[in-house]
């Protein structure tokens, strides 16, 4: 009995220790951020804020300079989101299909073809660089949204292909044999049958591709010009513009800023990312 | 023509013959068994009616067109999975539905066929219920019912009652037989059960490695069982192989069995049939209730009890005779302890004959 409440106290104190460990950063963010200069400079890192101000935040989303221009980061915000949604979406899509054909419409030579598409789960992203570059360019999408949307679709469909594929081989083959004896066609089970059982994956796809997409800082410094530069390059920028001071207070705002979407996409839908992952593990 | 032919349909995957030329042909309204051991190529072959998988050679009829070249939903068909393979995403009624939709069936007609086939299976209840918040019999159920929504010329059962308890699966037995009888529509029916197979076939088609080992009536492949692999695979307990030596003495050919505490010289009913293989070695295959207590001073060998089994309406007992373990079923009032001996008659009009070499019987 004893020794049992002494392995509990250990097992908590374990795992107290690493929750406080990662949470310590967001927390000095979080009062960072709503501090004043002048706090910061007199007190503590870890000291609660004395006086509340969002003036920081303020200037983090309107006007503070990434570079010459200070627009904040709002243009870079509304960048990423008119980036992350079509690329989310058709990355998503696609991977659906792909998978539904590859574990249910297999043809001769589909295994092979899987395997060649999960390759590109191994491929560093640096080597495309260059390959990419000349082929947006070739495609007249360089430098532009679209082109960072046809990267990101490009680089994702691996791995949304391996989610959907493996979720759809635990669906029992008789199902679509059975579809197609009531006369269903490709598009039809897919539409009818397959896809609304898909939601765990869908869930786990939309999260993952979400996040993989909006914190990529990579391809947006290198495939994007100044009026499509997404919100990890503008983050980038705000931080590395020094004017008189380094504004510690307006770049934890931004970074909180630039961190929300992901946090806002894995409360609402995380418990179907879990309940997926899981579901996902069993059945493949 | 009848309403199913198959003409010397094979399948292979490479070198890996999975149907090796299978002839099976049945009339309108008949109900096939295909039974046999797993890897038999039982459910190839149901999935090769269905149109699910293409023959490597061979003619598949239904009714009277060819239709190797026909689309499953084309065929006029419908399945019953052995998962039942209901949509989990849709409820009871608009699983019944989906294959007349998909098929352009107006709306007021769907309501009706799905109002006919939930009265027939008394599953009215059950319509607005999701998959799974239904019971394994009541999803058996609406597999079935979805098959019936179709009206097909053929309906296919691939292995319908495997996932049923042993209760559930006699009483789902006998609603699939009744349902037969009133519908009158010709069933393929896998199973790897062969008391379903006798229970609910007119004909049986028993299968062993891609070959069919017989194909006749369930009274016929039980009584007269085309070879040892039948004999054993239908009928339970077992029927009892018993090796002996065809031998003649005083101008009758008979066989000599030997139990632990007798021995004695069994005269054959038809010996004259048999004069060519004496001196020879054959299998007597005897059904266990053809095995059964003598009552008068028929012609019966002392058999020492080693086991007794009680089944109720039965009891098993088990002896040796010629060095085998041989199973009789006698009726319990009769049956004696482990250690006694008991008189046991053969029925020589029903026992039959194998070539122990090839296996088949001996007419």
């Amino acid at each position: 009995m004893q020794s049992n409440k002494l392995s509990r106290f250990i097992v908590y104190a374990v795992l107290i220790y690493f929750a406080v460990y990662y949470l310590l950063p967001l927390y000095v963010m979080l009062t960072t951020s709503v501090k004043t200069m002048d706090e910061i400079r007199g007190g503590n890192l870890l000291s609660f804020p004395m006086h509340i101000t969002f003036a920081a935040w303020s200037k983090a989303w309107g006007s503070a300079c990434t570079g010459v221009e200070c627009t904040g980061l709002a243009p870079f915000f509304w960048n990423s989101v008119r980036m992350v949604i079509p690329a989310v979406a058709i990355s998503t899509t696609l991977g659906a299909i792909n998978g539904y054909i590859l574990s249910k419409w297999k043809f001769p030579g589909s295994e092979l073809v899987f395997a060649l598409l999960m390759y590109g789960l191994y491929i560093p992203f640096q080597v495309l660089l260059l390959p990419m570059a000349t082929t947006e360019g070739w495609l007249g999408i360089a430098s532009s949204t679209t082109g960072l949307v046809f990267v990101h679709v490009v680089c994702g469909i691996a791995s949304t292909t391996l989610f959907f594929r493996n979720f759809y081989v635990g669906i029992p083959d008789e199902l679509i044999n059975a579809a197609r004896l009531d006369g269903a066609g490709f598009w039809r089970i897919f539409w009818r049958i397959v896809l609304p059982m898909s939601i765990p994956i869908l869930m786990v796809t939309l999260i993952w591709q979400f996040t993989q997409i909006w914190n990529d800082f990579l391809f947006g410094l290198v495939f994007s010009a100044g009026g499509s530069q997404p919100i990890t390059v503008g983050l980038n920028n705000l931080a590395n513009t020094s004017t008189t001071v380094k504004e510690y207070n307006v770049d934890m705002a931004a970074a909180i800023i630039a961190a929300l979407p992901t946090i806002f996409v894995y409360v609402a839908a995380g418990k179907y990312f879990v309940r997926g992952l899981a579901a996902g593990a069993v059945k493949g | 023509m009848g309403a199913l032919a198959i003409k010397n349909v094979t399948k292979s995957f490479g070198d890996t013959h999975i149907l090796k030329g299978i002839d099976i042909e049945i009339d309108d309204g008949q109900f096939l068994i295909l039974v046999g051991p797993s890897g038999c190529g039982k459910s190839t072959l149901m999935n090769i009616i269905a149109g699910l998988e293409s023959p490597t050679s061979g003619e598949v009829h239904i009714g009277d067109r060819i239709v190797n070249d026909v689309a499953p939903k084309d065929r006029d068909i419908a399945m019953v999975f052995q998962s039942y393979a209901l949509y989990p995403t849709m409820n009871v009624r608009q699983n019944i539905a989906f294959g007349l939709e998909t098929r352009g069936v107006p709306k007021k007609e769907q309501e009706e066929v799905i109002n006919r086939v939930a009265k027939m299976l008394q599953m009215d209840h059950l319509l607005d219920r999701k998959p799974g918040q239904l019971s394994g019999g009541q999803r058996q159920r609406v597999a079935m019912g979805r098959a019936l929504a179709r009206d097909p010329i053929l309906f296919l059962f691939d292995e319908p009652l495997s996932n049923l308890d042993a209760k559930l699966r006699v009483e789902m037995r006998t609603e699939i037989k009744q349902l037969h009888h009133r519908l009158k529509t010709t069933i393929v029916y896998v199973t790897h059960d062969q008391i379903e197979a006798m229970t609910l076939g007119d004909r049986i088609a028993v299968m062993k490695d891609g070959v069919i080992q017989q194909f006749g009536s369930p009274q016929d492949i039980y009584e007269r069982p085309s070879n040892m692999f039948v004999a054993s695979f239908i009928g339970s307990p077992s029927m009892n192989f018993i090796e002996c030596h065809l031998a003649e003495q005083n101008g009758q050919i008979g066989v000599s069995l030997t139990s632990e505490s007798d021995a004695r010289f069994v005269p054959l009913k038809d010996g004259a049939k048999f004069a060519k293989r004496v001196g020879q070695e054959v299998v007597m295959g005897v059904r266990p209730e053809q095995l059964d207590v003598a009552h008068g001073d028929e012609m019966a060998l002392g058999c020492k009890v080693m086991l007794t089994e009680p089944t109720g309406p039965d009891t098993m007992i088990f002896t040796r005779i010629n060095g085998k373990d041989v199973t009789a079923r006698v009726h319990p009032r009769d049956a004696k302890g482990p250690g006694e001996v008991m008189r046991l008659a053969l029925d020589m009009g029903k026992v039959v004959f194998f070539d122990p070499k090839t296996q088949l019987r001996i007419d």
